[in-house]
């Protein structure tokens, strides 16, 4: 599990932000919101244009470091910063062993450092500027037999590396991906956490709908059970509906509204309201083994009450999952459904703060934390 | 400025329903003062002056009368209020972060009604919602009806519904209270700065007020004092200030513990909420034994609907009936965050 995420000099944030898993509070409601100690379902409101969606390409960061993908567009660094590189700070429980990774990275294709430490220990550390490199520790983590001369030599060589992250090639990736690591090795959890970790935008989202026919998600739908659960899904969330898959003459799947006698296509009739709640449903499948899952303003179609539902279902589903979900939704803002610890406001000063912290006034389960909000009760940390 | 913003809302806004008088604002004016964790800004406070059963009325004719059993309508008391007093400015609650009613138990009120103002209790428990209804028995005074520090009887006093409220229960409290130097300090300090030393302006005798109040040094007093006061007291003058002020702010005996006076006054505030709460506990429960540490936990516990009951059945005969002294609105601290009056 993530414990705690630090991040500077990314985007728009230009000063040191953090997010805190642990510090909870000892509310003794919702607490299905807290798992084995650390918030387990988060949310964070703030105003437009107070990095929201930028939090959440930040925390992001990990898997592409470890894994890789397109290096996406836009600035990576805080304009207004002098500083040259953006250092990000993950810290993990994985059983009794608390492990944080660090790194600084200039650009997405460039690191600067990179550190590993377990229980405190570092384990290596790579300071890829001045080119100094400390690999004396690897035999605490089994791994003294790599061969980081090879590592050192492939980073020195820029022409062997991939082309999408540049000369300077995380050593945690390789490494991870050149020795034989047991399954409960620390590092290999670690790995395992970051690569089931799902970001999931409402950009993302519309850009599926006009795909229309998406292949792999009808290809799960052929399982029964699925597209059962899809139709359960949207009954649930007050569409009554029944669904078929049928096969065109082409061989490509098509999937329709069963009225009594017709067949509807349901992409060219289903309301936005119901795609948006495919779409839900397609992130549902997927987050069935997610680790972390960042939803970025996923409501943004919903009626309120819907909004509602779907955090019960994940609550009650996905127990172990740790998420943030960003929200304009006051609605949310609710002890029936959260708690004061686990509700976040992101100021445009770059603060994240809960709103046990944001007043001096002690939250009870009884107060209406939508109406204080709105009221300003949180006002100096908006 | 552009154009996108409009008049632009005030939020975070407290407001203070009270009856008439000033006492009831100061006492808060007060208690802000002594708490400044609280963060009321004391130009963000509306008050209100008005009597409990005006504002009844003013509800029933806004919502009907059958306004406290719909749990839809949820009462907007800023907008009651600010419909009444300015109809082209309308305030909303959701631009208050506090609304709380303070009003006297006035059992001689001519319209008073044990169920209206059950009503009004059960319906007003939520100062940063809908508002937080804080009645005090017999009236707002009895925050200062205490003998001594500690005072052991507190729990067991109690007047005669016979007792007029106003007049006779005033002169009561001022009779028995070891408080009134105490609060009446504040005004002592600004009654010798701008009666006696004739300091007009109100920018200057703020300071030198403000100045004086916050001195919790003795050894530093003289030369505070005389800091003070200098440029603004004939020199003729200044010598006679400074023992006076210093005579005054002795006799209060804070300062021999290093504490300022506000220091001081939290601390006797943090006394007189417990009382209360002993007291509280002993109106609704029938006793009021405290273990040190439970009291957060018994504070929880009170009801102010069921205190109101027993109130209300105690003082029903005209002749043996009897009110409980207590004072509520002094909860509104421990309410905010008991960590306050620890």
């Amino acid at each position: 599990m993530l414990k705690r995420f630090t991040v500077k000099n990314f985007k728009n944030f230009k000063d040191s932000i953090s997010i805190d898993f642990e510090n909870i509070a000892g509310y003794q409601f919702s607490t299905d919101c807290i798992v084995d100690g650390l918030i387990g379902k988060m949310l964070i409101y703030g105003r437009n244009a107070t990095g929201k969606t930028n939090l959440g390409k930040a925390i992001a960061d990990i898997r592409f470091t470890l894994f890789g993908g397109l290096v996406k567009t836009g600035s990576f660094l805080n304009v207004d910063s002098q500083e040259e590189s953006a250092a990000f700070s993950y810290v993990f429980q994985f059983g009794d062993k608390e492990l944080t990774y660090r790194y600084a990275r200039y650009s997405e294709r460039e690191m600067r450092e990179e550190e590993l430490l377990i229980d405190g220990q570092t384990i290596f550390r790579c300071d890829f500027f001045n080119e100094e490199y400390n690999f004396d520790n690897l035999k605490y983590i089994g791994a003294e037999t790599a061969n980081t001369e090879r590592y050192l030599q492939n980073s020195l060589d820029e022409d062997d590396m991939e082309e999408t992250l540049g000369p300077r090639l995380p050593f945690l990736r390789w490494l991870t991906s050149n020795v034989a690591f047991g399954n409960d090795s620390p590092v290999i959890r670690l790995s395992d956490y970051a690569e089931k970790m799902l970001f999931i935008t409402v950009g993302s989202v519309t850009a599926f709908r006009y795909r229309r026919i998406n292949d792999r998600f009808f290809e799960a739908l052929e399982n029964e059970g699925n597209l059962k659960g899809l139709e359960e899904f949207l009954n649930a969330m007050g569409v009554e509906c029944k669904l078929v898959l049928m096969k065109l003459p082409d061989g490509r799947k098509e999937l329709y509204f069963a009225h009594e006698t017709k067949l509807l296509p349901f992409y060219e009739s289903a309301s936005s309201g119901t795609l948006a709640l495919v779409d839900l449903y397609r992130i549902i499948l997927r987050a069935g083994s997610a680790s972390f899952l960042y939803l970025d303003e996923f409501d943004a179609f919903y009626h309120y009450e819907m909004a509602e539902t779907v955090i019960q279902f994940f609550k009650k589903k996905y127990p172990g999952c740790q998420m943030i979900i960003t929200t304009h939704n006051t609605n949310l803002m609710t002890n029936r459904l959260l708690r004061p610890d686990c509700l976040f406001i992101l100021s445009r000063t770059g603060t994240l703060t809960a709103l046990c912290n944001a007043t001096m006034r002690e939250l009870r389960e009884g107060h209406n934390l939508e109406k204080m909000y709105i009221s300003g009760e949180f006002e100096k940390y908006e | 400025m552009n154009d996108y913003w409009g008049t632009g809302r005030k939020r975070g806004r407290s407001l203070l329903i009270v009856e008439g008088n000033h006492e009831k604002n100061k006492l808060f004016r007060l208690i802000f003062q002594c708490f400044p964790e609280i963060h009321i800004d004391m130009d963000d406070i509306w008050i209100y002056g008005t009597n409990i059963y005006v504002l009844y009325g003013d509800i029933v004719k806004e919502y009907g009368s059958g306004w406290s059993e719909d749990d839809t309508v949820g009462i907007d008391l800023p907008f009651i209020i600010s419909k009444k007093q300015h109809p082209a400015q309308l305030c909303y609650k959701r631009d208050f972060i506090n609304i709380i009613l303070v009003f006297d138990y006035e059992r001689h009120d001519t319209n008073f009604s044990e169920e209206k103002i059950l009503e009004l209790q059960n319906y007003f428990v939520d100062g940063t919602d809908m508002g937080k209804l804080y009645i005090n028995y017999p009236m707002i005074e009895s925050y200062q009806h205490l003998r001594s520090l500690p005072d052991e009887e507190y729990v067991n006093r109690k007047v005669s519904v016979s007792l007029r409220p106003g007049k006779e229960y005033k002169a009561l409290v001022r009779d028995e209270t070891v408080l009134s130097a105490h609060f009446g300090f504040t005004h002592k300090v600004e009654g010798l700065l701008k009666e006696h030393f004739e300091i007009q302006e109100e920018q200057i005798w703020k300071r030198c007020y403000t100045a004086i109040l916050n001195i919790s040094n003795v050894s530093d007093m003289d030369a505070t004092l005389v800091d003070t006061l200098q440029n603004h007291i004939g020199t003729d003058q200044l010598r006679t200030a400074k023992y006076q002020f210093k005579d005054l702010i002795l006799k209060q005996g804070y300062i021999q513990n290093g504490q300022t006076y506000w220091e001081y006054m939290r601390d006797v505030f943090k006394q007189i909420i417990y009382h209360n709460i002993r007291k509280a506990k002993h109106v609704q429960s029938g006793y009021h034994e405290i273990e040190e540490g439970q009291y957060k936990e018994c504070f929880e516990q009170l009801d102010l609907a069921e205190i109101l009951k027993i109130q209300n059945l105690g003082s029903r005969d005209a002749e043996t009936g009897f009110i409980w002294v207590l004072n509520t609105c002094v909860f509104f601290v421990a309410e905010y965050n008991f960590g306050l009056v620890v």
